[in-house]
């Protein structure tokens, strides 16, 4: 029965689309997920510079309200003067008295982040705290007190905005390079594993081309993977035995059709030559009656023949039915040898059946009969006087196993192999004359592959042979 | 006894009807299926003969239509078709027997003798056939006065020939009947067996009662005269 795997899975797609998309898809989220996280990266380290740049201002800022005290110059001086200065992260202070009243400001802190403003802001936060000016330019700021002095009686409040102008600017900057990179991703990959998926499958195109050219005519060419990629390869090889199996299947078929013709065809010589030439010129009575009678013989053996033939090309169809019943195999054995006894008797040989247990099974009768039998006349064939041929069936987990066991002649190492082949004559001294047309072991096979079992034979020249019977044991 | 064989084949029905005329039948010949038809309609037969592919009508629906007329005369189906399901298809449209081409005239010969035969007539107990003598309930051998020593095979061997005496029977169905083995099995051997009952029966004897028919079979009948 063929079988297949589950192509359902594939959706029937192009494997180099798939390998396109997969490719394209897993590249686009690396370069996506690169560029995104370094992006983030910035913008979080820009962030903490400047957050701590403002904390350490407001604390400079602190340190002056709280330690020079009435010294409000300095204080002046830092607020007003020195941020002022600043072109990078600019920074804006306000102080306020305890009454809210601010004592120094930072020029441009008013147009941008007024006091109300920031404390607005400041009121809904804790700590640091983002906060735009009514144009939108972006601050991030921090509101404290700070006691004026060590009594604790006036608290001040420290306003402090530090201007993200230029944070923002770096990270716009870094931003269109972002999308830059991630355009021109989108259009890199796709054409890169596009790219990528042709050359790779390009092997398997190569492979189905040579294949294309195979025909039953050209079936001993085979596809070179030399070089080829592994996976190729292992196609490739696997390919080439399949090819190698329908090779020897057209060899043998067309040996098979050859050896038909030629077998039926000496037979019907015989018949041709010998009515041809008996009514070249006139004979007696007994003449003809002896031409006619040697023409029936060789009818007869072609008509036996055409049906072992009819039965092996029936038997490999599907379908062929077997009659099965239930019979005893150890009767059927003893039954073999009563009828084979004259003929084993009349040649020395000694034959024997093993049929202790009753082994039921079922069979087709008829056909087993007909395979055993061949087997014996075998067996019988390459005895002489003296030897044995034993008959047993064995239960087997699972399984029977018959036997048929010879102490005969033997058959040598070079002709086992293919003893099964149709036609083979293990000795090709032994013509049609006195062995039959080679189809005996053949006929066996069949028949037991139809009973969905197994046939094998061993033998060692001057030792005998044993053809084992495997069937499975179904009920 | 009249027999109808439908055959087209012209050979083959040539020979089958020296055959049977020469085994004693009146036989007419029916070359295609209507013509068939009109004879079965006209005239009376005891057996006919069958072959399948026939041109026109073929045999299944000659046979369909005997049957659904009521025609009871016995029918052994000849084909070249070997299909389990043509012989059970045969059976079952009504055919008293099916035999598949080639076959040995012998055989159809025997079997048209079976069919004809009935009802079966009881076993004899004793079968004899010039001066041998086969007592069947005792199982014992006689010839000329003299036991013969036959083991049990022999002895249902003997006993097949001598039932069919003046019939010639074939290797197979002597294999078929004796031993319980089915078609196409190894002949040869029935060969050996015969030998051996030859050389206890007819040797030591001077008639000799059975005769080998070369390419078809074995008969048991006592020789005439010349």
């Amino acid at each position: 029965m063929p079988s297949k795997a589950s192509p359902a899975r594939w959706h029937g797609a192009s494997l180099a689309a798939l390998l396109t998309a997969w490719y394209t898809t897993a590249s686009f989220l690396v370069v996506a997920g690169a560029t995104g996280s370094f992006y983030l990266g910035l913008a979080d380290n820009l962030r903490r510079i400047s957050e701590q740049s403002l904390k350490d201002e407001l604390d400079v800022c602190r340190a002056l309200v709280r330690e020079r005290g009435g010294d409000s110059h300095a204080l002046h001086e830092e607020v007003e003067i020195d941020s002022a200065v600043r072109r990078y992260q600019k920074y804006y202070v306000r102080v306020l008295d305890s009454r809210g009243v601010p004592l120094s400001t930072t020029p441009g802190m008013d147009r941008d982040l007024s006091s109300a403003r920031v404390a607005q802001a400041a009121s809904s936060h804790n700590g640091i705290f983002w906060i735009d000016s009514p144009a939108g330019a972006p601050y991030r700021a921090i509101v404290a007190t700070v006691p004026r002095d060590a009594t604790g009686r006036e608290v001040w409040t420290l306003q402090v905005a530090v201007d993200l102008a230029q944070e923002q600017e770096v990270l716009g900057r870094q931003r269109i390079w972002v999308w830059t990179v991630l355009t021109a991703a989108l259009i890199f990959c796709p054409a890169v594993g596009v790219a990528i998926a042709r050359r790779g499958t390009r092997p398997l195109r190569e492979v189905a081309e040579t294949a294309r050219h195979i025909s039953s005519t050209t079936l001993s060419e085979r596809i070179d993977a030399e070089g080829y990629p592994v996976e190729v390869r292992v196609l490739a090889v696997a390919f080439n035995a399949m090819l190698e199996r329908l090779e020897e299947s057209f060899g043998r078929l067309s040996r098979f059709s050859a050896d038909i013709a030629h077998e039926l065809r000496t037979p019907v010589n015989n018949i041709r030559g010998e009515a041809e030439v008996a009514l070249a010129r006139s004979r007696t009575p007994e003449e003809y009656a002896e031409v006619l009678t040697s023409c029936l013989e060789e009818s007869v053996r072609l008509s036996e023949l055409i049906e072992s033939l009819l039965f092996l090309a029936r038997s490999e169809s599907p379908g062929e039915h077997l009659k099965r019943t239930r019979e005893d195999l150890g009767r059927l054995l003893t039954d073999l040898r009563d009828y084979y006894e004259a003929t084993a008797t009349e040649m020395g040989v000694v034959l024997k059946a093993d049929a202790a247990e009753t082994i039921l099974a079922d069979v087709d009768r008829a056909l087993l009969q007909r395979a055993l039998g061949n087997l014996v006349s075998n067996a019988l064939a390459h005895c002489s006087s003296g030897d044995t041929i034993f008959l047993s069936v064995r239960r087997q987990p699972r399984q029977i196993l018959l036997e048929v066991r010879d102490t005969g002649a033997g058959i040598s190492s070079e002709a086992l192999p293919r003893v099964f082949d149709r036609f083979y004559r293990a000795d090709p001294a032994r013509s049609r004359n006195s062995g039959g047309a080679g189809l005996g072991l053949a006929i066996v096979r069949q028949i037991v592959f139809l009973h969905g079992g197994d046939v094998r034979i061993s033998s060692e020249p001057g030792a005998g042979t044993t053809v084992s019977v495997v069937l499975p044991q179904s009920a | 006894m009249k027999l109808l064989i439908v055959e087209d084949e012209l050979k083959t029905a040539n020979f089958l009807k020296r055959g049977f005329g020469e085994a004693g039948f009146t036989v007419s010949i029916a070359p295609d299926g209507s013509e068939g038809m009109r004879q079965i309609q006209s005239g009376a037969s005891d057996l006919i003969v069958l072959d399948i592919m026939l041109p026109g009508m073929d045999g299944w629906s000659l046979l369909t239509w005997m049957r659904g007329s009521g025609i009871e005369t016995p029918v052994i189906v000849l084909t070249a078709r070997d299909q389990v399901p043509d012989r059970v298809k045969g059976l079952e449209l009504g055919a008293d027997d099916y035999l598949v081409k080639p076959f040995a005239f012998a055989e159809l010969l025997a079997r048209v003798r079976t069919i004809l035969r009935r009802p079966p007539v009881r076993e004899p107990s004793t079968l004899r056939v010039a001066d041998l003598e086969l007592d069947m309930a005792g199982h014992r051998a006689t010839r000329a006065g003299q036991r013969l020593d036959l083991t049990a095979r022999e002895f249902s061997l003997l006993s097949l020939l001598m039932r069919h005496a003046g019939e010639v029977l074939t290797r197979a169905s002597i294999a078929g009947s004796v031993w319980d083995m089915g078609r196409g099995g190894d002949t040869n051997v029935v060969d050996v067996n015969v030998r051996r009952l030859r050389s206890k029966v007819d040797d030591p004897f001077p008639r000799k009662l059975l005769r080998t028919v070369r390419g078809v079979g074995y008969v048991f009948e006592n020789p005439k005269r010349s």
